[in-house]
């Protein structure tokens, strides 16, 4: 309906274009960066904000980064607010989330000014794990941090490249500060590099426009997102909707979801207060959690930018484990940031069925394994999020072994090439033959990996939720399975973990990784005999549980 | 026959077998180009083939050189049609193939599907043995769990075996064992293993492609098999050339071993054909744009040399994870835009063109054959652009109602008239298509300005301008013929193969005899093959690659390295251009240690090609061609009278300007107000801004 001066076809052509650019960025910057969460396991996301900072583009990646840019780009605006504190050619930084770092410091957010004469016409920036940022584990994340000074280096919104040139004292200063300083550097100018190329496109794409059109093209974009959400918004059941949970720690996590025609509000403010361990996250965490879950109800496929989030209303109480204050230790933030998303899912598929399944294993299961590398005597630093199973759904089974929602275009990392990166032995990766997850239509396996370590003195860092309480069921089905950590000594005696700090290895220990099944939908004795068969063919039940679970008998 | 060569290009497509036939008359260098279509037979291809061969008097007795391209293997594996797999791979492993990478590109869609294996979990099984990944054995093979499980295959009514490894890249000694194996207990069974295909790393890459190359193996082999004992009992004396994905042909023999190697081979020989028409015409730096019925392909040649790549995946898109498969194939980028696609509007009122696409029926509304949606083909021919009176040659007449009908079904919902609903369509179709030239260029850090772009298709010489304009590129070459180009590029290739290696090794001088025994042992494989198919070493060409990166990185830079041995007091030089490559695509470079990740070694041999004579210029006035002027509509540049010209009657020496249209049976030549137009003496149209 834009009847304006400005050509429609020339705004689509300059969206577009947007949208090239921000996947662009991504692009470069997977193929140069040196840590393998951010070039296999894509830890990191693109985007393209306007002259204010509202998102106007983003890239490729995972989904719980879609909405971080913004938030520090905002907090750039408002710290370097005088004539001069933004030229031309200057690149920006942050990673604490009291000052726009939205998730936790090892996520170094880079941004860079798109100038045209005196004026912003737009940002590009964008978001990555970097390895090692300091901190009182490697890796940086511990379970046993109470301060978030003990996570690593803050970068509290700060420019790193002045004019084009690069601070020297202050690139010092971060590559000091981290076990792997040659790692960091490599991975912050894939990042520079990134925005650099952004800028790059998009000062073509103004000089070929003009800047009223360029800017006039974003406006309408973000307005169509809006557009998009609210248009669907119409179609969702409206009403109040709670829910309480228990978590594998005890505390009981609350949300009450209230959708009208024109807003969803999700209410937080009744949640337990921030605690001094690492599982707190920012207001802004959560807010990426509601955007999220909102974006897959509404629309998964159009475009993600600002005006898509536009009816959402978050209320969060300060101090509270959404809403951490300094300096509240917030490293596994993301497992809480999954706990929130979870809950709303959970909270609407109970009367949206048709759009929402069962429960899916739900954590990032960030596991963190450490050591000298037995061939080339280097140290060795593997982070990786775990793949699990997904929940049945009205119509179909779960997805067996896929990244927890938090996560998307993301990619485990073969075995091959973990045996050579990294020197220690994969003796299996296969499906989760474990119970769990059974219905009409079942949940999807998680995996059993076995991790045979070559060298002695290594460490081990890990934090999976979902451990305790598994994926939940849907319309009478049966709960998933649980996610944990299993370390088999040489000795053949076995502990279990969820939540682990630095613990000491040693060689042929085996680091075994399962996650869980997904919940089941629907009753169990209604499950098609012709699946069960299937299921019992290729080992996924053995005949005396098919009997006993589906009451089938061949 | 003697003073005459016929050479001959076959390609078997889903619809249709087509055949372009060169008969170069020896002493006066010209060439007659004919040209026939038939339907495509199934499953008796062959027959398509002959029948084809027949509809254009074609002897198969006086045929010189026969190369021959198939859509047989990408049509088995998206049609589900191939042969039912067991899979054997490393203890511990067997879900490999359904774990597959765990990713999800559409990642806020909560109901996505992951790809379904193409092998069930029950019939991928485990044997214990274990190499290391520098290739050392740690656990030994153990066989004595295979017989019961090819007994346990045949009761399955499996058809073809596939068997993969753990690190059988560095050591492929348990494949082996295996093969040799499976071959004495169960000697009618289509097999093979994951080294024979490729010899880089990643299980489940590797995996996959073994799986997908079993599973189209009989179909192919049997196939290939026929069109031979077809072609033989016509009385053709040679042996069929097969198109492959990298832009070479192989022979027969050896593609009926690796059928999956033929995967892509449909848009490589068109690329082929842009490269060496840039050689014959002194343009080393093409931007190759193909534009067909429902997609674009675009594709980049740097210094003559097409890149070849091994990152392939079939049914990958911003919806599905898709299957990888590991062979070497050309370096392309595809997009859903082609003269079929459907233009729509969305909810929000957005114009969009494609992916979607009208196929040959009902095809574009201009075709009256009951389209009622808008396409790019219906935007050009109501623009002036494509003749309505000449429409495919004159083969169809066009009408025109329906076209204007969808047209305005279009403009009514973006609310604007006819012509600017055409002209959003030519426009978003254009811009789809600048994005993915970008893609291969402007992103990988090449600048336009050094490249030729060289469009061919049934639709790249009506958008070639446009685009060229608005990426920069120094001119357009639209070839003679372009609608039979890839034909004429199936007819240029070498015999050709890749051999990627995987093979980590520091950048460092006391490496380079490691180093060069990599590359010295694919060329003496590389030499071995050839001669055994009585190729002789002498005609054999290598060209050596090394994959690098900066240590800790994962993506590698490939870098063409100078000829000779590979000594210490070099690497300095191999070390100092893979900065200049690097810095160049990413804008920075690093003083980090290097390493080499693998090697990419180009074996090729030239196996009589296609030999071209320039004619001089006659001095006819171009005004012979000169058929008439219609108005036409250049989108951005408006309404123009243009000129139009008979593409038969050009000749070498003519020069004209634009605006104008340049029309034969095939192509038509959109040629923008104020461009320069000269013809040369191959008959190739140069088109300059």
């Amino acid at each position: 309906m834009t009847q304006s001066k400005y050509d429609p076809i020339t705004l689509e052509i300059i969206q577009n274009s947007l949208q090239a650019t921000a996947d662009e960025m991504f692009a470069a910057m997977r193929k140069t960066a040196m840590s393998s969460i951010i070039y296999e396991v894509l830890d990191m996301g693109t985007g393209i904000m306007d002259g204010k900072g509202n998102l106007a583009s983003s890239g490729a990646g995972i989904p719980a980064f879609i909405g971080v840019l913004d938030k520090a780009v905002a907090v750039l605006i408002k710290k370097f607010d005088q004539p001069g504190d933004i030229e031309p050619g200057d690149v920006f930084a942050t990673n604490d989330p009291y000052y726009g770092g939205v998730t936790h410091l090892n996520d170094i957010i880079v941004a860079m000014p798109v100038f045209v004469g005196d004026k912003i016409i737009a940002w590009t920036a964008n978001i990555a794990h970097n390895s090692d940022v300091g901190g009182m584990a490697p890796g940086s994340l511990s379970g046993d941090a109470t301060e978030i000074f003990q996570e690593g280096l803050r970068l509290p919104a700060i420019k790193i490249i002045s004019k084009g040139r690069p601070i020297q004292s202050v690139m010092d200063i971060i590559t000091v500060n981290s076990r792997m300083p040659d790692v960091l550097k490599g991975d912050l100018w894939a990042a520079i590099s990134s925005t650099r190329i952004g800028v790059k496109r998009l000062l073509e794409l103004s000089a070929k426009y003009g800047v009223d059109t360029f800017e006039y093209a974003m406006v309408s974009f973000m307005d169509f997102g809006e557009k998009v959400s609210r248009t669907e918004m119409a179609h969702l059941p409206k009403g109040v909707f709670e829910l309480s949970e228990e978590q594998d720690d005890g505390r009981i996590f609350n949300v009450k979801i209230t959708i009208t025609d024109d807003d969803f509000t999700v209410d937080l403010r009744d949640n337990p207060d921030q605690t001094n361990s690492p599982v707190n996250t920012s207001r802004d965490g959560v807010m990426v959690a509601a955007q999220m879950i909102f974006k897959s109800l509404t629309d998964p496929y159009s475009p993600c930018n600002e005006g898509s989030f536009r009816p959402i209303n978050l209320l969060t109480r300060e101090g509270s484990v959404f809403h951490a204050q300094e300096p509240a230790p917030i490293g596994f933030y993301y497992e809480i940031e999954l706990r929130v998303y979870d809950l709303i899912w959970r909270c609407l598929a109970q009367v949206m069925p048709e759009r929402l399944a069962a429960g899916h294993f739900a954590s990032v299961c960030g596991t963190f394994i450490g050591g000298i590398h037995p061939d080339t005597g280097r140290q060795y630093t593997i982070i990786e999020p775990q793949i699990g199973g997904w929940g049945a759904s009205i119509s179909r089974d779960g997805n067996n072994a896929m990244f927890c929602g938090f996560h998307g275009e993301t990619y485990n990392c073969p075995a091959e090439i973990n045996e050579a990166r990294n020197g220690l032995i994969v003796d299996r990766m296969e499906l989760n033959m474990e119970a769990g997850g059974e219905g009409k239509y079942t949940g999807g396996r998680g995996i059993r990996m076995d991790y045979r370590l070559r060298g002695d003195d290594g460490f081990l860092t890990a934090g999976y939720t979902r451990s305790k309480i598994p994926a939940w069921p849907a319309d009478g089905g049966a709960e998933g399975s649980s996610n944990y950590i299993e370390v088999i000594r040489t000795d053949g005696s076995a502990e279990t973990y969820a939540f682990v700090s630095g613990l000491t290895t040693n060689k042929d220990d085996i680091i075994r990784v399962v996650t869980g099944n997904g919940g089941g939908f629907g009753d169990p004795k209604d499950r098609d005999p012709e699946a069960i068969r299937q299921d019992i063919r290729n080992g996924f039940i053995s005949p005396e549980r098919a009997k006993q679970v589906y009451g089938y008998v061949k | 026959m003697s003073d005459k060569s016929i050479r001959v290009a076959t390609d078997v497509g889903g619809t249709f077998t087509d055949l372009v036939c060169f008969e170069t008359d020896l002493t006066s260098g010209e060439s007659v180009i004919i040209t026939a279509k038939t339907d495509t037979t199934p499953p008796n291809f062959e027959q398509g083939v002959l029948n084809v061969l027949a509809k254009g008097n074609v002897d198969p007795a006086t045929i010189d050189f026969l190369a021959h391209g198939t859509t047989v293997v990408i049509n088995s594996l998206t049609e589900r049609k191939g042969a039912k797999v067991g899979l054997i791979t490393t203890l511990g492993f067997r879900d490999t193939l359904e774990i597959a990478r765990g990713n999800r590109p559409d990642f806020f869609n909560l109901h996505y599907e992951k790809p379904e294996p193409f092998v069930p979990r029950y019939l991928r099984k485990e044997l214990p043995g274990r190499m290391s990944y520098q290739g050392e054995e740690m656990t030994a093979l153990d066989l004595s769990g295979l017989k019961e499980i090819l007994d346990g295959f045949k009761q399955e009514k499996v058809e073809a075996v596939a068997i993969c490894y753990l690190h059988s890249y560095a050591n492929p000694d348990h494949e082996l064992r295996t093969l040799a194996e499976v071959a004495k207990l169960w000697p009618e069974v289509a097999v093979v293993s994951s080294h024979q295909i490729t010899r880089e790393w990643r299980e489940y890459e590797r995996t996959s492609t073994t799986v997908l190359s079993a599973y189209v193996q009989p179909s192919a082999e049997r196939y290939l098999q026929r069109l031979d004992a077809g072609l033989k009992a016509k009385g053709f004396k040679g042996s069929p050339y097969i198109m492959q994905s990298n832009c070479g042909v192989d022979s027969l023999e050896s593609v009926s071993k690796i059928p999956i190697t033929m995967v892509e081979s449909g848009p490589a020989s068109g690329f082929w054909g842009a490269a060496e028409l840039g050689k014959q015409i002194g343009e080393a730096n093409v931007l190759a744009l193909d534009i067909g019925g429902t997609t674009a392909k675009c594709s980049l040649i740097e210094n003559g040399q097409i890149s070849i790549m091994t990152d392939y995946w079939i049914e990958r898109d911003r919806t599905s994870a898709g299957y990888p498969i590991m062979v070497p194939v050309v370096d392309l980028v595809e997009i859903g835009n082609g003269g079929g696609s459907i233009a729509w509007v969305d909810d929000f009122k957005k114009l969009h063109v494609g992916p979607q696409s009208s196929g040959a029926v009902p095809g574009p509304a201009a075709y009256g054959k009951g389209g009622h949606e808008a396409t790019s083909t219906d935007a050009n021919l109501w623009l002036g652009r494509i003749n309505k009176d000449y429409f495919c040659g004159g083969a169809i007449s066009a009408d025109m109602q329906a076209a204007k009908k969808s047209l305005a079904a279009i403009g009514e919902k973006l609310g604007v008239d006819v012509d600017e609903a055409a002209r959003g369509i030519i426009r978003i179709a254009n811009n789809n298509m600048v994005n993915a030239l970008k893609l291969i260029s402007l992103n990988r850090g090449f600048d336009p300005r050094d490249f030729t772009m060289v469009a061919f298709g049934g639709g790249g010489a009506m958008h070639a301008v446009a685009l060229a304009q608005e990426l920069g590129v120094k001119k357009v070459i639209i070839p003679a013929g372009a609608a039979v180009f890839s034909a004429w590029g199936m007819m240029m290739s070498d015999l050709r193969r890749d051999y990627f290696v995987t093979h980590l090794v520091d950048l460092i001088p006391s490496a380079a005899e490691e180093i060069e025994h990599v590359f010295a042992t694919s060329e003496n494989e590389a030499y071995e093959r050839f001669e055994a198919e009585g190729v002789a070493r002498s005609k054999v060409k290598f060209e050596r690659y090394g994959k690098f990166r900066y240590q800790n990185q994962e993506h590698t830079t490939e870098v063409l390295l100078a000829q000779g041995e590979v000594t210490s007091d070099r690497l300095a030089e191999i070390e100092a251009s893979f900065h200049d490559t690097y810095e160049r695509e990413y804008t920075y470079r690093l003083d980090a240690p290097v390493e080499m990740v693998g090697i990419h070694l180009v074996a090729s041999a030239e196996v009589g090609k296609l030999k071209m004579t320039e004619t001089e210029a006659a001095g006819t006035s171009v005004k012979i061609a000169l058929k008439s002027q219609r108005e036409v509509d250049y989108a951005l540049e408006g309404k123009h009278m243009a000129d139009i010209y008979d593409g038969d009657l050009l000749e070498s020496g003519m020069t004209f300007s634009g605006p104008a249209i340049v029309e034969d049976a095939g192509t038509t030549v959109v040629v923008h107000p104020g461009n320069q137009v000269k013809i040369d003496g191959y008959g190739n149209l140069h088109i300059s801004f």
